[in-house]
């Protein structure tokens, strides 16, 4: 099964229209990846869909990086009992 | 005689949703004034009192002065307690009089009239017990009466009260600056312009068909078309537009493009072009440019609206545009469906296609689907900067009542959201 990073990069190529390979954890998902603010929404909405988690928008927003994406779903879902 | 006025939480309280979500039903207009100053004028009480859903209290009573949620009302004076919901028009009660009580078929109470002689064989620690004990001690009355059921009921009267409500202003003719040349057409005693109000030039004031009374401090610009029954709020700006029959607008709204029989809270902005019609919106609303709503169906049938986000109900009317919630916002060329419900503190970017006819408070209506969006954080700071811009502030009470009405409409958001995250995955999965 893929690790949370790994899906977090799928979630991300996938919603960013881009290669999966070349994204890595220290991206920042603006300033290196090119997100835009809504498509910052649409990944917090992919990632809950993806991890079948609910996350508090004001934390999930204030992520800077793939690497800190994929940390903060890992505690998530923790937290919520789900399995990642 | 004191007049206590009753919005408790009950049954019906959401058909007049998202209205009635951040202020009592009685603070609703038709007309030229709200359902609450109708039910004071009608009884001229020695003074009024009110009950609200506890959540708004404090920001009901630091925005009106009034007395709020207090049971020491309840006691020291002859009561007329009404329910927001009743009609003044055909109600035929004496203020004073026999103590009785009126109770609808789902056991709210609608009226009770209570003599201060017989106050201390009731209950009265809480309005809750008051009612109680009033329905188990006091005849039933027997007199009619009847209630507004939904927000659309309103837009649909507004037309007729407007004319009524000139008529029992009584005042007639031209107290503002008017340059010419302007246009009055029809009978000059049903326009009234007051005090404070610039009418330009090159505007037409159609009051042939019904009266128009121009309030305090307006301005109306060039190439406006207003057209009876109408009534401009206070301070209202109307900027070239064709201000049809029957709206209600104001104070302190600014109102360009096409408006229809639709009913506007203050410091509202429909600043641009664009439809609305048949429409009920709340304060601080904000419509971008060419935001349009449909208020008729291609089939002629009656309008549908989805009041709760699950099931829809018949208006029983061909004529139902949308009813939008305070503090939300439309981005350009939003297109807003036959009977749509936009909840309050919503943010919609649209798309170009007509909106869901559902769209939940707080939701952040972006790429075709409800989102969390930037949160109410966010909201609250747009709301903050909207109000700061026309010097009111935002406060403590009222965020902390929009705190709860976040929590209060959760279910029918987080619902959507999920609806939308799917959709979303789904888009994706397909490009």
């Amino acid at each position: 099964m893929a690790s949370v990073q790994e899906r977090v990069i799928a979630v991300t190529a996938r919603v960013l229209g881009l290669d999966p390979a070349k994204i890595k954890p220290e991206h920042a998902f603006t300033v290196d990846l090119g997100a835009e603010s809504v498509q910052s929404v649409e990944l917090v909405a992919m990632f809950e869909e993806e991890f079948g988690i609910e996350m508090d928008e004001d934390e999930a927003l204030s992520v800077q990086t793939v690497g800190e994406a994929a940390e903060y779903i890992a505690k998530v879902c923790r937290e919520q009992g789900v399995e990642a | 005689m004191r007049l206590i006025l009753v919005d408790l939480p009950g049954p019906k309280r959401y058909h007049f949703y998202p209205l009635a979500l951040c202020r009592p039903i009685w603070e609703l207009r038709c007309g030229m004034t709200s359902l609450g100053e109708k039910l004071i004028d009608k009884f001229a009480p020695a003074d009024v009192a009110c009950f609200v859903p506890p959540y708004m209290a404090d920001a009901y009573r630091e925005e009106t002065g009034r007395v709020v949620n207090d049971p020491a009302v309840l006691a020291g004076d002859d009561l007329l307690i009404l329910d927001a919901r009743v009609k003044p028009d055909g109600l035929d009660v004496e203020p004073v009089g026999p103590s009785m009580a009126v109770f609808d078929g789902d056991g709210q109470c609608l009226l009770a009239r209570i003599r201060q002689s017989d106050v201390g064989r009731l209950d009265t620690r809480s309005i809750d017990a008051l009612v109680e004990s009033a329905r188990t001690t006091l005849p039933a009355g027997d007199i009619a009466v009847t209630t507004w059921e939904y927000t659309w009921e309103l837009i649909l009267a507004n037309p007729d009260q407007l004319v009524r409500d000139f008529a029992a202003f009584g005042r007639r003719g031209i107290e503002g600056k008017v340059e010419q040349p302007v246009a009055i057409r029809g009978d000059h005693r049903d326009v009234y312009i007051a005090p404070g109000v610039e009418i330009h030039p090159m505007v037409v004031i159609d009051a042939a068909e019904g009266p128009v009374y121009i309030d305090e401090g307006a301005e109306v610009q060039p190439f406006t078309r207003i057209e009876g029954p109408c009534y401009i709020g206070k301070k209202t700006i109307l900027f070239g537009t064709k201000c049809r029959e029957g709206n209600s607008i104001g104070p302190v709204c600014r109102v360009g493009g096409e408006v229809e029989e639709s009913i506007i809270h203050g410091y509202s902005n429909k600043y641009h072009d664009g439809f609305l019609g048949h429409a009920y919106v709340g304060q601080w609303v904000n419509l971008g440019a060419l935001t349009t709503n449909s208020d008729l169906k291609n089939d002629y049938s009656s309008v549908e609206v989805i009041l709760d986000g699950r099931k829809p109900i018949d208006t029983g009317s061909t004529k139902v545009g949308s009813l939008i919630g305070d503090h939300t916002k439309t981005s350009i060329g939003t297109l807003l469906n036959t009977g749509a419900y936009v909840g309050s503190m919503a943010l919609i970017a649209a798309t170009g296609k007509p909106l869901p006819k559902f769209i939940p408070s707080f939701a952040w209506f972006l790429e075709g689907v409800v989102t969390k969006g930037f949160g109410k954080r966010k909201l609250y700071q747009t709301a903050a900067t909207a109000m700061g811009r026309r010097k009111m502030p935002w406060t403590p009470a009222q965020e902390a009542m929009w705190d709860a009405i976040f929590e209060l409409t959760a279910p029918e958001r987080n619902e959507a959201i999920k609806k939308g995250r799917r959709a979303l995955a789904a888009q994706r999965a397909a490009m």
